[in-house]
């Protein structure tokens, strides 16, 4: 029955294995300040509308004020202390003063010490609760907290709950009203027993686990200095931090004109025991905010995203003082609107915001939060106090109804609201590019690092530069012509290459080739001034005389005559990629592109493809079918750039042709970039591509690499990768899923995919977590469940 | 040409024997090997060059091919024993800028290891 139990809790929690001691204890912890909490707060607010009135209210707001000086002490304690000693320390203070307050409340008889009581109220539950979300925030990575955080907020709430009824029962009678303080330290007594549980908890998941958790500390470091001033350096110094810390501004404004709003009401609306009205209300809205946290707060963040999680709060309090606005009198709504407020503030917002923080590095986090939930959260209502003064001073000076000044107050709020959505939309946006800061690019592309190192071409050259001094004198010295036309002929490469005088097999300076037999090569002589003969070449190539004599010595080298061997090709082949594309000799290199020999072929091609005529597209892709000339036709091809688009996407349609060559059609028509190159790959693969197969894809993701390289179309993307997931079965290994993050690559950011995709192959838990995030952030929704469901069980094939 | 295939450590090491030219081959390309490893979700690759007294553009292209391939999967592919003579040509050609090329086969191997 208690496993039953536990799995069902399991499963409404989302809780995992291995989670769900720590996940209870932290809902317990939670329970144990909020519980507290709740009766502060309904003694906080009953005794000062008892003692001085609603008109009073924004002395009480102001307050906020001096809460600068506890979030500096704070940051000062949480520099030095460990972690648990810091919340058993607070635990304890809190502890104390509760029962000073207690016996202040019995014996002294004089109305201001409610305003101390107010002050104190609220560092209660900013420094305990702040000091909470810093501990999930350092235990769990954006993933398990998204998942999570719904469940550890109902503590926080169930808590609220149990408050808010206990305070109106026992308030009912004047007698156990005033003993609510022992209630509250009892509760406090509590939360120190899950403080040790907590960090026994943790202490034993640190000590199993394999490697640190960057940064997911149980203390604080000690030796930290965080003053104050270097907590508001760093939120100013980020400008995700700064729209964060407006926001929570904005939003402590508004929400402290609602609270001035509901509270004018009530204490106008002739209610005799404010301190049960309060501890009853405070339980129903928490009630409210328990059903939405547990089973609606994850699963709407999930649904929906962070950034419309974090702005359906204000959206739906716009609705809210615009009713007020209309029946300001209205005692039901006020409660609406502070329950509403309240309800929403500790559910879905609370659990956005702490979201919105997990991107942030854990040094700066720790900063930010005391910065902002510490102080700008409560600055904001002494903002709100100073709009409340001049409002209240302008329109009610001489006292009279409040209830007057609601609809003025309602307008000034929505120009707040306005603003925080703004904020919002801003927030969402720079989220995403902070998770995908924290992906760090895991390896290089292979092409890209070779174009970045080298000349692949040149080392080409160079290679094919010496094995011609094998071959002939003739065919070397084309070489060495084509490395200097080319300006590739660096020193180096001519160190290597040009001699004074090869003579008899010797090569004086390069003793590691000695041994090779070139008897037949006549001494050479490098000429004085350079090999810059390039002006003398071109206009003998284009005289007439020396284009007739040539043609007939081509002749007998193509009819087999005297002279006619594969050296003589190579060296006509070579040659023909000199000469002007209207020179009659350039006709032959069509019989050199026919030729069986795959050297001749190579030089042939490299010449058809210097040369760019099309006439010899349709035997250099002749070549793609041959393995031995696939690569010099690919080349050549390749240098016809988006002139051949249309032919390579013939060959690509044309199911005769045989994959090889359907494949490295791909890859060229890859290569142009061309749109009709594109929409034909796309078609290609849309039809299924089993001919062409992975090599359409690849093409289409080496396009994508390219930094002006447009998007596909979502939806057609989306469709290929439902299929692609519906056709695989079992579990997929990160390496197996790499079609799908080539196919989102296709419609998303590529670098985004690909980083996204490293960190899922090669990273930490972590890593992965910000991968599966930063997808979760740009993917459309509808392919998400069904691709994280796959990545989420790649730990299954025990791969990579 | 000949190329015969084995495994160390979780590594595949191809020995190719005879000079790498593109008239020397006869039905499958080294690029085509490597490519079929890696689609077996083999990553780490080392080509052995004992045997291998020279190698034309083709074997350079061949080589650059296969270092794509591995390299975009997050793999890694290195070169052992090569000649004196193929090294500087390395070199001069900058192609040691961005292969990983080793004196010994067991050097090469612990290198997969390090990272």
């Amino acid at each position: 029955m208690a496993k039953r139990l536990a799995a069902f809790l399991s499963n409404l929690a989302r809780l995992r294995r291995g989670e769900s001691r720590l996940g209870l204890l932290l809902f317990g912890y939670f329970f144990s300040i909020t519980a507290p909490f709740t009766i502060v707060k309904s003694i906080r607010d009953a005794s000062y509308l008892e003692d001085l009135g609603a008109r009073s209210l924004p002395y009480a707001y102001a307050t906020a004020l001096l809460i600068g000086g506890v979030v500096a002490l704070h940051a000062r304690l949480q520099a030095r202390l460990p972690r648990r000693a810091l919340l058993a320390g607070t635990l304890g203070f809190y502890l104390l003063t509760a029962l000073g307050f207690e016996l202040l409340f019995e014996n002294l008889d004089f109305d201001w010490l409610s305003l101390a009581y107010w002050f104190w109220a609220n560092t209660f539950i900013v420094v305990l609760t702040t000091q909470f979300w810093i501990l999930v925030n350092d235990l769990f990575n954006p993933r398990e907290a998204k998942r999570l955080i719904g469940f550890f907020g109902s503590g926080g709430i169930l808590g609220g709950i149990a408050g808010g009824v206990l305070t109106g029962l026992l308030s009912r009678t004047s007698e156990t009203s005033q003993r609510l303080l022992f209630l509250v330290a009892a509760f406090l007594v509590v939360g120190f027993g899950f403080v040790r549980a907590l960090f026994a908890q943790i202490r034993a998941r640190e000590s199993a686990a394999s490697s640190p958790s960057g940064g997911r500390e149980a203390a604080t470091p000690a030796g930290r200095n965080v003053g104050f001033g270097d907590c508001f350096r760093s939120v100013r110094r980020s400008d995700y931090l700064k729209l964060l810390g407006a926001a929570v501004l904005v939003a402590g404004i508004v929400s402290t004109f609602i609270d001035w709003q509901s509270k004018a009401i009530i204490a106008e609306s002739g209610q005799t025991n404010l301190t049960a009205f309060f501890g009853f209300f405070n339980a129903g809205l928490q009630g409210f905010a328990f059903l939405f946290q547990l089973v609606l707060t994850s699963r709407f963040i999930e649904r929906f995203g962070i950034g419309p999680s974090f702005m359906i709060y204000p959206l739906l309090l716009l609705l809210g003082f615009g009713g007020i606005a209309a029946a300001p009198a209205s005692l039901a709504g006020a409660m609406l609107l502070k329950g509403g407020d309240k309800a929403l503030s500790y559910s879905i917002q609370q659990s956005s915001r702490e979201l919105l923080y997990i991107p942030v590095p854990p040094e700066a986090k720790y900063r930010a939060k005391i910065f902002i939930d510490m102080f700008l959260n409560r600055m904001a209502k002494v903002g709100g106090a100073v709009v409340l003064f001049v409002i209240l001073g302008l329109l009610a000076p001489a006292g009279g109804a409040m209830t007057g000044i609601i609809p003025v107050v309602s307008a000034v709020a929505a120009a707040f609201i306005a603003v925080w959505l703004v904020l919002g939309v801003r927030i969402s946006r720079a989220y995403v590019r902070e998770v995908k800061d924290n992906l760090a690019q895991k390896w290089e592309r292979g092409d890209a690092q070779i174009a970045r190192a080298l000349d692949p071409e040149a080392a080409r050259l160079v290679v094919d530069a010496l094995e011609s001094r094998r071959e002939s004198p003739e065919l070397f010295a084309l070489h060495l012509y084509a490395l200097a036309r080319e300006d590739k002929l660096t020193p180096e490469i001519a160190s290597l290459l040009s001699v004074s005088d090869f003579g008899a097999g010797r090569t004086p300076g390069l003793p590691f080739l000695d041994g090779e037999e070139m008897p037949w090569i006549p001494a050479f002589e490098k000429p004085a001034g350079g090999l810059d003969l390039d002006k003398e070449i071109r206009e003998i190539l284009a005289l007439g005389d020396y284009q007739a004599l040539m043609s007939g010595y081509a002749d007998r080298v193509l009819e087999g005559g005297e002279g006619a061997d594969e050296t003589a090709k190579m060296e006509l082949a070579k040659s023909i990629g000199f000469m002007d594309s209207s020179s009659p000799l350039v006709e032959r290199l069509g019989d050199l592109l026919r030729d069986p020999s795959p050297r001749v072929f190579h030089y042939a091609a490299e010449s058809a493809g210097a040369l760019g005529l099309k006439a010899f597209v349709p035997l250099l892709l002749n070549g793609l079918g041959d393995p031995r000339t696939a690569g010099d036709a690919g080349a050549a091809l390749g240098r016809f750039g988006t002139a051949i688009s249309g032919t390579l996407a013939d060959v690509l349609l044309d199911a005769a042709e045989t994959p090889a060559v359907r494949s490295a059609a791909a890859l060229l028509l890859g290569r142009t970039g061309s749109p009709e190159g594109v929409k034909v790959l796309w078609a290609a693969l849309e039809a299924g591509g089993e001919a062409a197969g992975d090599d359409v894809l690849d093409a289409l993701d080496d396009l994508r690499t390219r930094p002006s390289s447009p998007a596909l179309p979502e939806a057609a993307v989306l469709g290929r990768i439902e299929a692609w997931l519906d056709r695989a079965a079992g579990a997929v290994s990160a390496s197996g899923l790499l079609p799908v993050f080539k196919l989102l690559g296709l419609a998303y950011d590529h670098e985004d995919i690909f980083r996204a995709y490293q960190n899922l192959v090669l990273g930490t838990k972590d890593s992965t977590a910000y991968a599966l995030e930063l997808l979760d952030q740009i993917v459309a929704p509808g392919i998400k469940e069904k691709l994280f469901r796959r990545i989420e069980r790649l730990g299954e094939c025990g791969e990579d | 040409m000949n190329i015969k295939k084995r495994m160390k450590d979780g590594i595949v090491i191809f020995d190719i024997e005879g000079e790498l030219k593109r008239s020397d081959i006869i039905d499958v390309t080294l690029h085509q090997l490597v490519k079929d490893e890696l689609d077996a979700g083999n990553k780490y690759i080392l080509l052995n060059f004992d045997k291998v007294p020279f190698i034309d553009s083709f074997g350079v292209g061949e080589i650059l091919a296969s270092y794509i391939s591995t390299h975009n999967l997050g793999g890694k592919l290195k070169l052992a024993r090569i000649s004196k003579k193929l090294f500087l040509i390395f070199q001069v050609t900058m192609l040691t800028k961005v292969l990983d090329i080793f004196d010994e086969e067991e050097s090469a191997l612990a290198s997969f290891l390090k990272g």
